[in-house]
């Protein structure tokens, strides 16, 4: 497996190469620049060219490109064209709230989804199985900002059970986790539609197998065909599948962060988007890049640790 | 049943270990799931917000004037000792941007950054809290008058507050302002490599006669309506602490700004808040509030949200008479309409046909609607009236309706006239016009409700909608036949410059800046005000150029835009508010909010 592991993120060099190549293009090729979303449209050319000047931005976009990976390669995410502050300071600072919120949101998403699910599969084609149905698929069709926005008016503006702002400092963790429940639930919810809908069908599959079919004629009880039999192997994609769920999340925090007003790597980077900050975005761009390689490297190896069956080679 | 069959795939790949986890992952895009990894894209792709637009509830047309109020040195820190902070409220204020841009005050240009500025610095003298057109004393005891020397100079002497202390810093102990301060300080904003602003202090000179004592020579004298704005709380104006430049650098004053003001800076968390904290020490007296902390929140429903739920004080709002009236419906809010007001106008290219034919230009003007162009922002307050580029609701040298009227300049729609100048110009079988805007809603809207009004005449214009910046490259390269351009400039003279001296014109000018028009007929008139001590003379050549571009039918005024807020009624500015070149409604010692 340490190999299989060596040689995956090996490979994952080249990817992350090609990714941060399109990024640096991609940055300079959009409109606008930061020297003149800085200074506004009031600034004179001379001033605006100063400027543009002291970020280095004068230079050739191959002796910039260079110099963005050789920091890479030392280990240096540059410093905000901005503000001047080392961009790994910020991403040090946002990270705990991007990751507490995905794990947060996988959390509501099984915790809701596979009941749901299970229940929908045992009980199909009832009107339990179809309002199941229908309400994970008016959860896949909800954006997450937008089922934001409905929560943060029910429960912020009307109940006042939560806050609107959806985020404390770590130090006052009553305060820390109560932020935290309308954001997990905006992505969460929508996740949890994903999971009811992959359960029932994985449900489904394995009631149908030969095993299942064997347990209940030698006469158990249908619980224990249920829980002791049939749901242990359904996990096993269930689980795996975690990992595809986090990478989802990952990207859909990043509107939730917005409408939350909450720290995060998806507001920094929404916010580096709007000020053409080339090296925050960069930056979280290799972060994003590089979360997602491990997070795809430690499903592949999830897929062993849940069955025994998979080898490495 | 169609739906189920990627998952019952995928549930197969899970047991029978056929498939790869790359194959269930090509499955499970098909049902959606990897779409939400794409959201930061579709994130990139969401419209920028429009900065919130300055605006104004129509204050008197009165440039600022010296105030009444001479603070002295016995005005300096209350010898009360101030509410213990705990016991005082913080004021939530939820702004409409991503980040800070930069505290330095001579670069700061966005909303967010002039807002902090404001709190945090003091310059020479201010505009009045909430009412941008009244000067009154900051760190200087007096507005003083200016002395001409033998050489034909101008010497402005001030004298400064004894016992202003700055906030301490993370390299300086608080300590108190003087001369130093102020002449290190105007030096760095005439610095092109240290402020953004240098232009404006070209051909002044600044010296310590004492410690308290600063004189500001220029080489050739300027009127008060153009020179104390330079020494005024905008732009190079503020003062920044000598030592804490010194010692900090000007990189590192960026996001740690060392001032003088009611509020110093705590703390700050990159896109996501920046805290101040009560100056108890401030010299006009402690504030009342325990500090500030301003949360960037781009998203305007969350920002709305918020306020709603009670969580923010303050925020920005939405430049749509529509949002004013939502907000003012709820009992325990109230939305605040005020200047300054960004002026959208017409620039007509002279040097394009067939714009080229003055009777072209009037035909254009003769199609356009102001009250349709009002309707699309809601009408008043958030949008208003104007009758000139130069605001005259805001600033000397504007003109109001009646003058406009009197000139023959107000124009005001007259299809007959406009389709009569079309033909006698030998365009009655009409012409195509291609124009880009920005997608901005005080662009893009206007430039839609310009391409009916034209499509009356005859005149087919091809809209291309690109972003912002974009856009704002385009014009500069001179591709536009009409520019709609919005903005406030400080005066008239920097309006006048910017936009329709020749020196200005895209491309081709000297000092290529805004002149879209290519216009080139009021330099004279512009030069001669620039110079003019008398105020009154002053505003009435402004005035004259005001007319002529409208007799040129260069440029064109639509409206202007407010300033809107959303604000609880627990919250007191302790000012009125009329205009504020900051931008915002200005929080002061004064501010209060009732928890």
């Amino acid at each position: 497996m340490l190999r299989y592991t060596v040689r995956r993120l090996l490979l994952a060099i080249p990817t992350l190469l090609a990714v941060l190549t399109i990024i640096f293009v991609i940055v300079r090729v959009a409109p606008g620049d930061p020297a003149t979303a800085a200074l506004g449209d009031y600034a004179s050319e001379e001033a605006v060219r100063a400027l543009r000047q002291r970020m280095g931005l004068d230079r050739p976009l191959w002796q910039q490109y260079l110099s963005f990976l050789a920091d890479l390669l030392r280990g240096d995410l540059g410093k905000s064209l901005i503000t001047g502050q080392p961009v790994v300071d910020q991403i040090r600072h946002v990270l705990p709230y991007t990751v507490e919120l995905t794990l947060a949101a996988i959390v509501v998403g099984l915790v809701i989804g596979i009941p749901i699910g299970i229940v929908t599969a045992i009980r199909r084609n009832t009107l339990v199985d179809y309002a199941g149905r229908v309400v994970s698929l008016a959860g896949l069709s909800v954006p997450a900002f937008y089922l934001g926005i409905l929560l943060i008016y029910l429960f912020a503006v009307r109940l006042r059970l939560f806050p609107a702002l959806g985020a404390a400092e770590f130090s006052k963790p009553g305060a820390h986790l109560h932020a935290l429940v309308l954001p997990a639930l905006s992505l969460g919810l929508i996740e949890a539609a994903y999971v009811t809908r992959m359960t029932r069908s994985v449900v489904l599959g394995v009631l149908h197998e030969d095993y299942v079919r064997t347990a209940r004629a030698k006469g158990l009880p249908e619980r224990i065909v249920l829980f002791g039999h049939a749901l242990r192997s359904a996990m096993i994609p269930l689980v795996s599948l975690i990992g595809l769920f986090a990478i989802s999340l990952i990207g859909g925090s990043v509107l939730t962060e917005e409408v939350f007003a909450r720290p995060g790597l998806g507001k920094l980077m929404i916010g580096a988007m709007k000020q053409k900050d080339y090296t925050m975005l960069q930056s979280i761009m290799v972060v994003y890049a590089i979360v997602i390689v491990v997070i795809n490297l430690l499903t592949d190896l999830l897929y062993g640790v849940v069955d025994p069956r998979v080898r490495y080679e | 049943m169609d739906a189920n069959r990627p998952l019952d795939e995928a549930k197969r790949t899970g047991i029978t270990r056929r498939m790869t986890r790359r194959a269930v992952l090509r499955r499970m895009a098909s049902i959606g799931l990897a779409a939400s990894a794409f959201a930061p894209l579709l994130a990139a792709c969401r419209q920028q917000e429009a900065t919130p637009a300055p605006g104004g509830v129509t204050p008197q047309p009165a440039t600022p004037t010296p105030g009444a109020a001479t603070p002295t040195a016995a005005q300096t820190p209350a010898g009360a000792t101030p509410t213990p902070a705990a016991e005082r409220a913080v004021l939530n204020y939820g702004v409409g941007a991503a980040d800070i841009t930069t505290l330095d005050p001579h670069f700061a240009a966005a909303t967010q950054d002039r807002n902090i500025v404001d709190m945090v610095f003091n310059a020479l003298i201010r505009y009045k809290p909430g009412d941008s057109t009244q000067f009154e004393p900051d760190l200087a005891v007096e507005i003083p008058d200016p002395e001409e020397t033998a050489d034909g100079k101008q010497v402005w002497t001030f004298k400064l507050r004894q016992g202003v202390m700055w906030h301490a810093g993370p390299q300086n102990d608080a300590y108190e302002l003087t001369a130093d301060d102020v002449v290190y300080s105007l030096q760095k904003s005439a610095n092109k490599d240290r402020s953004a602003y240098a232009a404006d202090y070209s051909g002044m000179t600044f010296e310590k006669v004492d410690n308290y004592t600063v004189k500001i020579t220029l080489e050739r004298p300027l009127s008060p309506t153009l020179f104390l704005p330079k020494v005024a709380n905008y732009n190079g104006g503020f003062i920044v602490s000598r030592r804490a430049v010194e010692a900090m650098g000007d990189e590192a004053i960026k996001t740690h700004p060392i001032g003088t003001g009611p509020f110093k800076f705590k703390s700050y968390a990159s896109k996501d808040r920046v805290e101040l904290e009560a100056n108890d020490g401030y010299f006009r007296s402690a504030p009342k509030l325990a500090g500030v902390q301003v949360r960037f929140m781009s998203d305007a429903t969350s920002r709305e949200l918020a306020l709603k739920s009670g969580e923010m004080d303050v925020v920005s709002g939405i430049s749509d008479s529509a949002w004013v009236q939502k907000i003012n419906q709820e009992p325990k809010l109230q939305a605040d309409v005020f200047g300054v007001g960004e002026v959208a106008f017409l620039n007509l290219n002279t040097a394009r046909e067939p714009l080229n034919d003055v009777r072209v230009r009037q035909a254009i003007l003769y199609a356009i609607d102001r009250d349709a162009h009002l309707a699309v922002f809601g009408g008043p307050p958030v949008a208003q009236n104007v009758f000139s580029v130069v605001p005259a609701a805001f600033m000397r040298g504007g003109l109001t309706e009646e003058e406009a009227r009197q000139a023959g300049v107000a124009y005001g729609r007259d299809l007959d006239r406009s389709r009569q100048l079309l033909a006698e110009a030998g365009l009655g079988g009409g012409f195509t016009l291609k124009m880009v805007t920005s997608e901005m809603d005080a662009y893009r809207k206007n430039y839609e409700v310009l391409q009916e009004e034209l499509r009356e005449i005859g005149i087919t214009v091809e809209l291309d909608v690109v972003d912002h910046p974009t856009m704002h490259r385009l014009i500069r390269e001179d591709v536009n036949p009409i520019v709609i351009y919005v903005a406030f400039r400080p005066n008239a003279d920097v309006y006048l410059t910017q936009f329709f001296h020749s020196d200005s014109i895209v491309v081709t000018g000297p000092k290529p800046n805004t002149n879209f028009s290519h216009y080139d007929q009021i330099d004279d008139l512009i030069e001669q005000a620039r110079v003019e001590t008398d105020p009154k003379r002053q505003e009435e050549l402004w005035k004259q150029a005001n007319i002529k571009i409208l007799q040129d039918a260069v440029g064109f005024p639509l409206h202007f835009i407010n300033q809107v807020y959303g604000r609880s009624k627990a919250v007191d500015y302790g000012h009125e508010l009329k205009a504020s070149l900051a931008l915002y409604p200005g929080f002061t010692e004064q501010t209060t909010v009732q928890k």
